[in-house]
């Protein structure tokens, strides 16, 4: 039964393809807490990689840095590496703009800006690209069909993007995020406002949208990392305990403390 | 194996006892089957014949409920890891306890046919496989009941006996029918009764395997060491 540890050169060793993002050796503080402790994992390029754990393990807190939400907020500070293209995005020398165009990100709530359904798509590509008119409508039919949005909104591009229900406006968000043509797309949580139906939509779109992008996604619900997941990373308590293929994950993981918390015995 | 702790929702907790409990309870009546049938042909008990086919129903629907209360556990409570594996397993060997009871159900019934012939052929071969298959379908029994991986391995390799027992028996009963044709009625019986014994051994194993892959997550290698039986010897006919 007791594997005994591996240790996580092997698991990153045999992450299968790539990293899109490197982490190494990463620490995070939010003042006096210190709420990650020496994470080192890949997030292999164009898979599908969830962060599982209890509330506080650290999960978002991993994804908010990659794209260096932490800024805003003066007393958090990263040390370490996120390579990203051949570059540690934690150093200052990295544009915020642009890194936040090249890694998306999805929120738990679906965040439409207060405009147009076409508007809130272009609003972020106008930032960083100069296209014409019919560029720009191309691009926004683009990427709504992609989410599988188009044939809902094609009639009200014009109308308020606060009309759509929940699960298009989250569907909306995710189309925005990847107008701007990011590498990677970081999703906390996107499914839990949903319902059934809709959490199935986005499911089913993250399994297209894995074919370009790299994807991490923050999920509280097992079943859906199961579901959508190549790799399942757990964190406990601001350690990453173990991180491996969903199959191993959720069928025979290494340590004992991902079992109880797949198996529901945590407490 | 190691202490687990609790689920934290106490009814699923109950329910995987449940499931437990119904496989140690079909584990044990397969064994008294097993045990009846045995004693049906060492002691030609024709009482005990009946008992091992009578309980037969008890064992199918124990089968039916397992299956039940597994397909109900996989629907709504989404097991993970190894309540998932146990769950699985519990699917799959509820059907070989269930096979398991049928090769006694048989072995009782043609036991009897082979009482009124007694003195024509030693029976001593037999009964000593009997044994062996028995005491390993305890133990097969008890690593269930007790999710142990190193007793189901134990099972796992002791099977071998029992093939090497059966192959043994097997030169033995093609002697007896060749010496004398008035045997060959009886040792065909003899012969159908040693195979359903060797069967509900290589079944043993198969749970075995289950048993060591629930709790460990690990298979255990797809050949098993087998007695006896080597392409260079004569062996029995396949299946």
């Amino acid at each position: 039964m007791n594997r005994g540890p591996t240790t996580l050169a092997e698991d990153v060793a045999d992450s299968g393809g790539e990293a899109a993002l490197a982490v190494k050796d990463l620490n995070f503080y939010y003042g006096d807490h210190h709420a990650l402790h020496d994470i080192t994992m890949d997030f292999p390029a164009r898979q599908v990689t969830a962060m599982i754990g209890p509330s506080g393990c650290g999960k978002s807190t991993l994804l908010r840095i990659f794209n260096r939400m932490y800024d805003l907020y003066p007393g958090q500070r990263a040390t370490g590496e996120v390579m990203f293209d051949g570059v540690n995005i934690l150093e200052n020398t990295v544009g915020l703009d642009v890194l936040r165009a090249r890694i998306g990100m999805v929120f738990q709530k679906p965040t439409p800006f207060p405009m147009s359904i076409y508007d809130n798509i272009a609003f972020g590509v106008r930032l960083h690209e100069r296209l014409s008119r019919a560029e720009m409508d191309e691009r926004v039919q683009d990427v709504l069909t992609r989410v599988a949005l188009w044939s809902e909104v094609r009639d009200r591009l014009k109308a308020p993007a606060s009309g759509l229900s929940g699960g298009q406006q989250q569907r909306l968000c995710i189309a925005r995020s990847i107008a701007t043509r990011p590498e990677v797309i970081l999703l906390d949580e996107p499914t839990s406002a949903l319902d059934p139906i809709s959490t199935a939509r986005i499911e089913e779109l993250l399994d297209e949208l894995k074919e370009e992008f790299t994807i991490a996604i923050v999920t509280h619900n097992m079943q859906q990392a199961a579901r959508c997941a190549d790799r399942v990373a757990f964190f406990y308590m601001g350690g990453l305990i173990e991180v491996d293929t969903a199959d191993r994950i959720f069928t025979n993981p290494r340590q004992k403390q991902t079992q109880d918390y797949i198996t529901g015995r945590f407490g | 194996m190691t202490q687990e702790r609790s689920h934290i929702v106490k009814s699923y907790e109950q329910e995987l006892d449940q499931l437990r409990a119904m496989m140690a309870q079909m584990g044990q009546i397969v064994e008294e089957q097993v045990g009846l049938a045995l004693d049906a042909i060492a002691k030609h008990d024709e009482e005990a014949a009946d008992e091992a086919a009578r309980r037969d129903p008890e064992v199918d629907e124990l089968e039916r409920e397992v299956e039940g209360l597994g397909i109900r556990l996989l629907a709504l409570r989404s097991p993970m890891g190894p309540d998932l594996r146990e769950i699985v397993s519990a699917l799959k060997i509820t059907g070989d306890l269930e096979r398991m009871g049928d090769y006694a159900a048989s072995i009782a019934r043609r036991a009897m046919k082979v009482a009124s012939e007694e003195g024509k052929v030693s029976l001593s071969g037999l009964r000593s496989m009997g044994r062996l298959v028995r005491e390993n379908l305890h133990r097969t029994v008890e690593a269930v009941v007790n999710h142990d991986p190193h007793q189901a391995m134990e099972v796992w390799h002791a099977d071998r006996g029992v093939d090497e027992h059966y192959l043994t028996l097997f030169r033995e009963l093609i002697t007896y029918m060749m010496e004398d044709p008035r045997t060959i009625r009886s040792c065909t019986e003899l012969l159908f009764i040693a195979k359903n014994l060797e069967r509900i051994g290589d079944h043993a194993t198969n749970i075995a395997e289950r048993v060591f892959y629930a709790v460990t997550g690990d298979n255990l290698p797809t050949l098993r060491p087998r007695g006896g039986v080597r392409k260079s010897q004569q062996g029995p006919p396949p299946e």
